[in-house]
């Protein structure tokens, strides 16, 4: 036991490292490391992601028939809602803020954990008990009027509406913890030297996620606690019918969950950053308006939440700022499209598997996010809200955007956590069926949702008699779809055959020059032996690495069994 | 030792801005330029259904805004991808190359990023004042209606009210109409969750909450029978929350108007209940009832009692309407729905009940013993 009386000034945490962990629960199950954290969380979300994608696929299939294929309604309305919630609160936010914030952010500014290993091993063991209490809503018949499961008609839900309740108040929990945790992390544990603009891009990102996540989830809470409350005790906060305001539900409601798209996207813009720079080998272009731009979409995505509810009874005068508000996030989410295009002109681009993510993204998220400029906008949202355009808008900036990013972020930091490489053939093959299906499965939902075409049904005899191509549409959506199903399932048949099969990774595989690439793969269980000191950009390719105190690397670490030399390695050694 | 540092790099070396980057630009602009022409002067019928003759004055002002968005939308998709594509083939590393190759060591060039953030704020100032314009035609743009309808979402159907008619239009049983070249207010709520009443060609549509009146003004332009959705989800058969909109003829708008105020003042009026069949009686109550009603004691509730003894219960001698059982008050239950102190049952539009429909269940149900 330390006597913990030393102080917490950075140059004596060199002599302060815990030993290691002992015995298979203590280190694997109720481990206070962030990396296998950062692990649990992502075995974790891929699992419910397979269960969540598999929901997906089964609304494509009733779709395949105007008068719905494979089921009822009441089973297709169940399926979309638990697609959606799964989607949302148990894979993307575990799997972007949980996996990727927690492996890489301390390895990332040079600390031994984050600031409240406890918490983030709460955090952590609060997502699965939240994800059993979601699904095991199956049992009383399952929650069915969408992801938004706004009140009155999710009052008809019973115990399965409470149960949805309770699982995202649960997971909510978790989501304020992390972003407290992180927010401390990157206040205070970075190395010595690491000043704010020295920072990688990915941990500027995850600052502006931990922001919005602890800002942001009270709000979720304060209205899946009201609604709770609704469902159990009958307290009348949101059916009109006894006094409550349904309005006022989807305002809570969409106060988080707008904040929630960007919590989505931040990190996988923070991946952008640095796999664009790495297999460009040269610097990232406008490193100060990259990071600006991130804390500008944290601070405006908080102010534009009403622009999903245009329609839906908002004071017209009121339509108007938060149309010019969300036409204003359009700025700096275009200066970074804009700086990574210019990082790639000029550069010596690798075309890796998380390269070819990231090129993707370029495309598909600004596609999205041109598609989002049409719904800001009052008189056209009238015509699409509540259509196909919205759920294509939707998929093209969280599966083209969020999902791709991370995408990038799996082989390109796969190697550093388990010191081995993806395999870049099956990885490439798994982008190319993303990518295709992808577009194949949203694309055309643009045009049935301004055709007439409304979301969330489970049959649509009318539109198919008035659109004879939507049944054709459907079809081909449906076929595009099984593409990326196709490319998950490939995805996770990789992670798991390359971690015995896999080449050996070394150290730096990719010539990348942030602080976890100066360290053994996998990392020791302490990271880094040595408090490394930085003192200068983590971006330049032709000069020397900007870190003292990183001859850690070399150190044999006998608790992995296996001993890592580093090798000069040139980028893309694995490929 | 640091690793990864390299020790002579070398710098990847080419003339201007890249091996046929102005061509390329040339070409991104053209594309644009062929792309802005197409959604300006193009049928763009199949994607936006009425947009060559507009149905209502509305549509036309919100499709100018869509085309406006499309043209630069489309014009900033093609040079993103296409920059993307270029700058991936031209700028790739290749198998030449030394180990330690690396790309031009810039970090920023200020005001190349000034123009990327000053252009596209202007362009959507621009779009913020035509999209104001175009809100404030939507809200204040359309003379005082001469027509003021109501539309009620229930599930699964619309209810559409207009003045100095008593009885109301079921979306299950008939379309809505509306007069040509009249200006219009539809006010619209709900009477149970929330509903969107949506008309794809007329571009406009507003929530139904429930305790809350929306509106919505226009003027319909042509005449012709357009769908009616709901595009918020309501429940079980939202899919089904469909109807039709007659647009047609003030002349005969009025006409249909006109008979059907005759047929509300008609009605009221008993429907005959002879000749009812009760074996088709029990197939329909199997349909339509049995979500509610079971053939059992009257006790026995689902939502509403049980219909074994309805003519012959001496605990309750009389219906819930306080009436004797007879085929005729039975009718009347069936044909008006009822509201009362054990709850409340829809009538027959909402359940989509015809004469003879209403005639064999009363035979059916007065057959029960």
């Amino acid at each position: 036991m330390h006597a913990g009386t030393s102080t917490h000034d950075s140059h004596d945490v060199a002599d302060h490292i815990h030993p290691p962990a002992e015995g298979f629960v203590r280190k694997y199950v109720f481990s206070l490391d962030h990396k296998v954290i950062g692990f649990q969380y992502f075995f974790t979300g891929l699992l419910i992601m397979l269960i969540a994608g598999s929901f997906a696929e089964l609304v494509r299939l009733q779709l395949t028939d105007p008068k719905g294929a494979i089921m009822s309604h009441q089973a297709y309305n169940v399926m979309f809602t638990m697609h959606g919630t799964a989607m949302v609160w148990l894979v993307l936010i575990p799997l972007v803020t949980g996996a990727l914030g927690n492996f890489v952010m301390p390895l990332q500014i040079g600390a031994r954990d984050v600031a409240f290993p406890w918490l983030n091993m709460i955090s952590f063991w609060i997502v699965p008990i939240a994800a059993l209490i979601l699904f095991s809503s199956l049992l009383f018949g399952g929650p069915h009027a969408g992801w938004t499961e706004y009140p009155p008609i999710s009052l008809a839900d019973g115990t399965a509406g409470a149960l949805w309740c309770l699982s995202i108040f649960t997971v909510g929990i978790s989501s304020t913890m992390t972003g407290l945790n992180f927010m401390v992390t990157i206040i205070k544990m970075r190395a010595p030297g690491m000043t704010w603009t020295r920072m990688p891009l990915f941990v500027w990102a995850t600052f502006a996620t931990a922001l919005m996540n602890m800002v942001a989830t009270v709000a979720l809470s304060a209205a899946v606690g009201a609604l709770f409350l609704e469902h159990v005790f009958n307290v009348p906060f949101f059916d009109p019918a006894r006094g409550g305001s349904a309005v006022l539900y989807e305002h809570m409601f969409w106060f988080y969950s707008h904040p929630a798209v960007y919590i989505f996207i931040l990190p996988a813009f923070g991946v952008m950053s640095e796999v664009l720079s790495t297999f460009s080998r040269k610097p990232i272009f406008g490193y100060k308006m990259i990071a600006f731009s991130s804390m500008a979409i944290a601070i405006l995505g908080f102010t534009v939440w009403a622009h999903h509810m245009f329609p839906s009874g908002l004071a017209p005068w009121l339509q108007i700022p938060f149309m010019i508000l969300t036409y204003a996030i359009g700025v700096p989410t275009g200066i970074k499209i804009f700086s990574w295009m210019a990082t790639l002109w000029g550069g010596r681009i690798h075309f890796t598997t998380a390269m070819l993510y990231a090129l993707g993204f370029l495309i598909t998220f600004s596609f999205g996010g041109v598609t989002g400029i049409f719904l800001a906008s009052v008189p056209v949202d009238l015509h699409e809200h509540g259509t196909y355009f919205v759920v294509a808008h939707f998929h093209y900036v969280v599966a083209g955007g969020a999902v791709m990013g991370f995408l990038a972020a799996i082989p390109y930091w796969y190697p550093k956590a388990t010191g081995r490489m993806l395999s870049e053939r099956l990885g490439q093959l798994g982008f190319w069926l993303f990518f295709i299906g992808l577009n194949g499965t949203f694309l055309p939902m643009h045009w049935l949702g301004l055709e007439g075409m409304p979301r969330r049904y489970a049959s649509y005899v009318d539109f198919a008699k008035a659109h004879p191509d939507g049944v054709f549409w459907n079809q081909f959506e449906t076929v595009f779809s099984f593409m990326m199903a196709a490319s998950i399932g490939l995805l996770a048949f990789n992670v798991i055959w390359s971690l015995r099969h896999g080449k050996l990774a070394g150290i730096n595989p990719w010539g990348a020059r942030t602080l976890e690439w100066t360290i053994n793969s996998p990392p020791p269980y302490y990271n880094f032996k040595k408090i490394p000191q930085v003192f200068g950009r983590p971006y330049d390719y032709d000069q020397p690495l900007p870190y003292r105190n990183t001859d850690n690397a070399i150190e044999p670490f006998p608790e992995y069994g296996k001993v890592v030399m580093p090798t000069p390695a040139p980028v893309g050694a694995g490929a | 030792m640091a690793q990864g540092s390299i020790p002579n790099p070398k710098i990847v070396r080419f003339k201007g801005l890249g091996p046929g980057f102005w061509p390329v630009t040339a070409v991104l602009a053209l594309l644009s330029i062929v792309s802005a022409v197409y959604f300006l002067f193009g049928s763009l019928d199949w994607l936006l259904p009425g947009a060559s003759q507009p149905v209502a004055d509305r549509a036309s002002d919100i499709d100018g805004l869509f085309k406006f968005m499309a043209v630069f939308g489309n014009a900033i998709m093609i040079f993103v991808a296409g920059y993307v594509i270029y700058f991936s083939v031209v700028f790739r590393a290749r198998k030449s190359d030394p180990p330690d190759m690396v790309g031009v060591p810039i970090h920023d060039a200020p005001a190349l990023e000034l123009w990327w953030t000053v252009i596209p704020s202007l362009l959507l100032v621009l779009l913020t004042g035509l999209s104001i314009a175009v809100w404030y035609k939507i809200q204040f743009g359309t003379a005082a209606p001469a027509l003021t309808a109501e539309v009620i979402g229930h599930q699964f159907y619309f209810e559409y009210r207009y003045p100095g008619l008593k009885t109301s239009v079921y979306s299950k049983t008939e379309p809505m109409h509306l007069p040509v070249g009249v200006p219009v207010r539809l006010l619209i709520t709900s009477a149970d969750v929330i509903h969107q009443f949506w008309v794809p060609e007329i571009r406009l549509k507003a929530a139904g909450v429930p305790g809350l009146v929306q509106n919505l003004n226009f003027t319909p332009l042509r005449t012709g029978t357009y769908d009616i959705a709901c595009s918020e989800f309501c429940g079980v058969d939202h899919s089904l929350m469909q109807g039709a909109l007659v647009i047609e003829p003030v002349a005969a708008f009025n006409k249909w108007l006109d008979s059907e105020k005759k047929a509300a003042a008609a009605g009221g009026g008993a429907v005959s209940v002879a000749g009812g069949d009760p074996v088709a009686g029990k197939a329909l109550f199997a349909q339509k009832c049995t979500a509610c009603h079971q053939i059992a004691p009257f006790d026995q509730k689902l939502v509403g009692p049980g219909l074994l003894h309805i003519t012959d219960d001496p605990a309750h001698p009389n219906l819930v309407t306080g009436k004797t059982p007879t085929p005729e008050h039975i009718a009347a239950i069936l044909q008006n729905g009822y509201t009362g102190p054990i709850g409340a049952m829809p009538n027959r539009q909402a359940n989509g009940l015809s004469d003879k429909n209403i005639a064999d269940l009363v035979a059916y149900l007065a057959s029960l013993k």
